[in-house]
């Protein structure tokens, strides 16, 4: 769960990046965020994977109260997150099992689990057959599909995927938000920060429109996709 | 942290000098010249401060001991001056063995040894070797202490030319050693730098997976430690073999040698532990604490 009580952000630049943010995200929710370039959508982000710490309010995520989240204990709240970036971010020299498994080696995971689990999740997402390539052999919607297997490869309570459909076809950005949707389905939280509106409006579901630092719109919509069904 | 956790990092380190090689070799190339410059110039001023040393064990101070001391004293003497510390080594020069030199060193004044018939105008003495010349007039105050002594002989003005020489020496010597050393250790931090650098991204993917900074640092810090132990045995074995043909070299110049002497040349024989142990700890050292310092800042994520 991920909760914002009156949160403003100010950079030490005078930036004044989220002003009075009151956000609650439920476990198991499927939310979208939107907004234009600036609108304060990464520092967002930011406050929840604990970069930075508010300048005013409070920011409570998956049971850590992040204000008062001591920096040595800011690798167990990551944990419990899975990030996706935007340019996939995965390691070069390591194989698409390895970019995996490495989340499993960071949590000391025993090798057992790790050569059960590794496997199962690759799968999931479709890349069996790629397990032992290199992220440049990779094209880039294979690529977001190891980033995907690698955020929910720990079992986390919430995945942030950060534009993921950014570096990729419009068609294989539909297959990648409906693996979220099929990994929301299983109980995780998903947090999809995208600017691409003509995705959210086929997806529909909960949107939170940020602009100019405050939330604008927070809603469920019904998705075209539903309206056809 | 579990063993079969410890062993993965400690095999991932070892793993990503292979993956990272053009960086590594790199570290490993920067690192070796460091060690190299290092490493020659306090080998250059061990012996430099050697052949010193074998120029000031060349000194003698003698002592001339009055003419009517008898050789009970004379013994007794003897005995006092070794329990006086500084001294390497007592030789009694007795007035007969004195006139024997004498006229040996004067044969044409033969003539002049013939009017003296039995008589022997010198005196018995002793030559004594000082071990430190730098303390030596402490050496010589306390040999003054002692009886039956006529005057004492001490070649002041070479102890103190030698004296300063040594100061100058270790001076210049400690400047361009420390000056080399600040300058190996830029040259390895940017050259660690730029190799940690060339990784951020993969630090950074570290640190959002929930990464500790233990578990990012342990590999590049295996890593650094290996890259450095090669460069020390490198280093050692250049310095090695540049080392003896050098000595080869200047064994063979009979002119150079003469100056010099043979003696004062440290064989690597005598310094190959030391240097050994130096270089492959300091590499070591240097190679792993490089990669951990550089990273740091990498880790504010």
């Amino acid at each position: 769960m991920i909760e914002l009580k009156d949160v403003s952000v100010t950079y030490s630049s005078g930036v004044d990046a989220l002003h009075n943010v009151n956000l609650k995200i439920n476990d198991g929710d499927f939310a979208f965020v939107v907004g234009a370039s600036g609108a304060g959508k990464s520092t967002l982000i930011k406050l929840i994977l604990k970069e930075i710490t508010p300048t005013s309010g409070t920011v409570t995520v998956n049971g850590y109260h992040l204000n008062r989240l001591r920096r040595r204990r800011i690798p167990a709240l990551r944990r419990t997150i899975g990030f996706v970036f935007q340019d996939f971010r995965l390691i070069p020299s390591m194989t698409v099992y390895e970019n995996v498994a490495f989340v499993l080696r960071v949590i000391d995971a025993p090798t057992k689990y790790i050569r059960k689990r590794v496997p199962y999740v690759i799968s999931l997402v479709g890349l069996q057959e790629k397990a032992y390539s290199y992220p440049d052999e990779l094209s880039g919607g294979e690529k977001q599909r190891v980033a995907i297997a690698r955020a929910l490869v720990n079992d986390p309570q919430l995945i942030i995927a950060d534009e993921p459909t950014g570096n990729i076809d419009p068609e294989l950005s539909y297959e990648i938000v409906k693996l979220l949707q099929s990994i929301n389905e299983i109980g995780t939280t998903i947090l999809m920060v995208t600017h691409e509106h003509t995705l959210v409006r086929q997806f529909g579901g909960r949107i939170i429109n940020i602009d100019q630092g405050q939330i604008v719109f927070d809603e469920v919509i019904g998705g075209d996709l539903i309206r056809e069904a | 942290m579990k063993l079969s956790g410890f062993n993965y990092l400690i095999g991932q380190g070892a793993e990503n000098i292979w993956k990272n090689r053009m960086m590594a070799f790199a570290s490993f190339c920067v690192l070796l010249v460091s060690l190299l410059l290092v490493g020659m110039s306090v080998l250059f001023y061990m012996n430099l401060n050697s052949m010193i040393g074998g120029v000031e064990d060349k000194n003698e101070v003698i002592v001339y001991m009055d003419e009517d001391t008898s050789d009970e004293e004379l013994v007794e003497f003897q005995t006092q001056l070794a329990q006086i510390g500084n001294i390497s080594k007592i030789t009694f020069y007795s007035k007969e063995q004195a006139f024997e030199d004498l006229k040996t060193s004067m044969s044409d004044y033969q003539v002049l040894f013939d009017s003296l018939g039995d008589d022997n105008p010198l005196i018995d003495g002793f030559r004594l070797r000082i071990d430190d010349i730098s303390t030596i007039s402490t050496t010589i105050a306390e040999i003054e202490q002692l009886d039956h002594i006529y005057s004492i002989r001490a070649p002041m003005d070479f102890v103190n030319i030698l004296t300063e020489l040594r100061k100058i020496v270790t001076v210049i010597f400690g400047v361009i050693i420390a000056a080399l050393f600040v300058i190996s250790v830029v040259i390895v931090s940017n050259a660690t730098k730029a190799s940690v650098f060339a990784r951020r991204e993969e630090i950074m993917i570290m640190k959002y997976v929930g990464a500790t900074n233990a578990f990012i640092r342990i590999p590049f810090f295996v890593e650094g430690m290996i890259t450095g132990f090669f460069a020390g045995c490198v280093a050692l074995a250049v310095t090695w073999f540049g080392y003896d043909s050098l000595v080869g070299l200047l064994t063979g110049q009979v002119d150079i040698l003469s100056v010099i002497g043979m003696g004062s040349i440290i064989s690597f024989q005598d310094l190959a532990w030391k240097v050994a142990v130096a270089y492959l700890l300091s590499g070591t050292l240097f190679g792993a604490f490089g990669s951990m310092l550089s990273m740091r800042k990498h880790l504010n994520v």
